[in-house]
């Protein structure tokens, strides 16, 4: 083998270990980095009831929440149930109308079976649809507490956020990304008839 | 030492080229986005699949609805928009499912869906072709959007590449705001009327 060609030869070699440890460098660093925010997670922030939250998309303030058998339309369901409901408002922060509200808190820890909230447009005492950006509306959410849970002394709920991207990782398409929770609130449980 | 220099040259041209290709690469929202096809209040407004006529434009504080399926009294925080006018198919019957209230400042307002089981909503009109079909859009928008609005309907509210009726909404102005509307159902051919209380 002539020397010209093994030097190339080491120099690759060179070349190919070089970017190999810095490779692999980058992948354990950003992987110790990742375990370490999952071991060490930042402490979500408590607000009172009445303070305004900015989740990116909305803004939100918890107003009150209590527990009743009658849903917010009057209306007497036809088999008794036990309903628990938080009263908020809500500002939709976006450039469009937007219904996509339903997964903006849960209740912190998760109950076992307990159903999806229904959502209703305290104006109207009926089922709330889209809400129109920069209108705040007085909103009620609405849960059917499952008959064998006992309700709670206090609702803990988590916020989650939401960031608006110009252009998604996937399709350069604009669109909102679900952030972590940005604020826990706790509300004492009233009641109502 | 030329050669190093000429390396990191090249290098630093590729990222200036590359950062340049990045930031003019037009995204997925633009590339796919509809295809205008621009009108006036009270003209006909005709694109390849549908034409739209919107007559009259009505501005209220609330709107009393009688005869439909919940009557009552609508309050809004903003003003109630009310657009009449008529809508025909060209080539196959479809349904327009789209209306959107642009305003001033780039905000768009979907249709109001507290209002949307009223008789003659532009989503629950077929539209068949040669049969013009008189339409109502309900919208609910803040004051500061009345003035200099654009109203933008389509047959989907996200169709790539589909045409979308801009009808700029000239003389809308919120001085003509009325404290409150009557919508009430008709037999006819219009099956609605819309009048000051």
């Amino acid at each position: 083998m002539p020397a010209e060609q093994r030097l190339t030869w080491r120099r690759r070699l060179f070349a190919f270990v070089v970017a190999s440890v810095g490779a692999a460098a980058a992948a354990a660093i950003s992987f110790a980095m990742t375990v370490y925010d999952a071991a060490h997670p930042k402490p979500v922030p408590v607000v009172a009831p009445g303070q305004p939250i900015d989740t990116g998309r909305w803004s939100i303030t918890f107003r009150d929440a209590r527990t009743g058998s009658i849903p917010p339309t009057g209306f007497k369901p036809s088999s008794p149930k036990k309903l628990v409901m938080v009263e908020f408002d809500l500002d939709n922060r976006s450039a469009s109308t937007s219904n996509v509200f339903h997964r903006l808190f849960t209740i912190d820890p998760p109950v076992a079976n307990l159903p999806s909230p229904a959502f209703y447009l305290a104006r109207d005492r009926s089922v709330a649809g889209g809400l129109q950006p920069d209108m705040p509306e007085r909103m009620i959410a609405v849960w059917e507490w499952p008959p064998a849970v006992p309700v709670p002394q206090q609702l803990r709920l988590k916020v989650t956020s939401q960031i608006h991207k110009r252009r998604d990782n996937l399709y350069g398409a604009p669109g909102w990304f679900d952030r972590e929770p940005v604020a826990v609130v706790t509300l004492a449980v009233g009641s109502s008839p | 030492m030329s050669a190093v220099l000429k390396g990191l040259g090249g290098v630093a041209l590729a990222a200036a080229v590359l950062y340049g290709m990045q930031q003019t690469t037009p995204g997925y929202g633009e590339i796919t986005s509809p295809r205008p096809v621009a009108g006036k209040l009270g003209h006909r407004l005709e694109t390849r699949a549908f034409v739209i006529d919107i007559a009259k434009v009505q501005l209220a504080r609330t709107l009393t609805t009688k005869g439909a399926s919940r009557d009552g009294t609508f309050t809004t925080s903003g003003v109630w928009v009310l657009a009449e006018g008529t809508a025909e198919a060209l080539s196959e019957s479809l349904t327009l499912l789209s209306a959107e209230w642009l305003g001033p400042n780039g905000i768009r307002y979907a249709m109001s869906q507290r209002l949307s089981s009223l008789p003659g909503m532009l989503p629950g009109q077929r539209l068949e072709p040669g049969l013009p079909t008189p339409v109502l859009m309900a919208f609910e928008i803040p004051d500061g959007q009345v003035a200099g609005g654009t109203l933008l309907i389509a047959r989907s509210a996200w169709a790539p590449l589909a045409e979308q009726a801009r009808i700029e909404m000239t003389g809308v102005k919120p001085a003509d705001i009325q404290s409150s509307l009557v919508l009430a159902r008709a037999q006819g051919r219009v099956p609605w009327t819309l009048s000051a209380q």
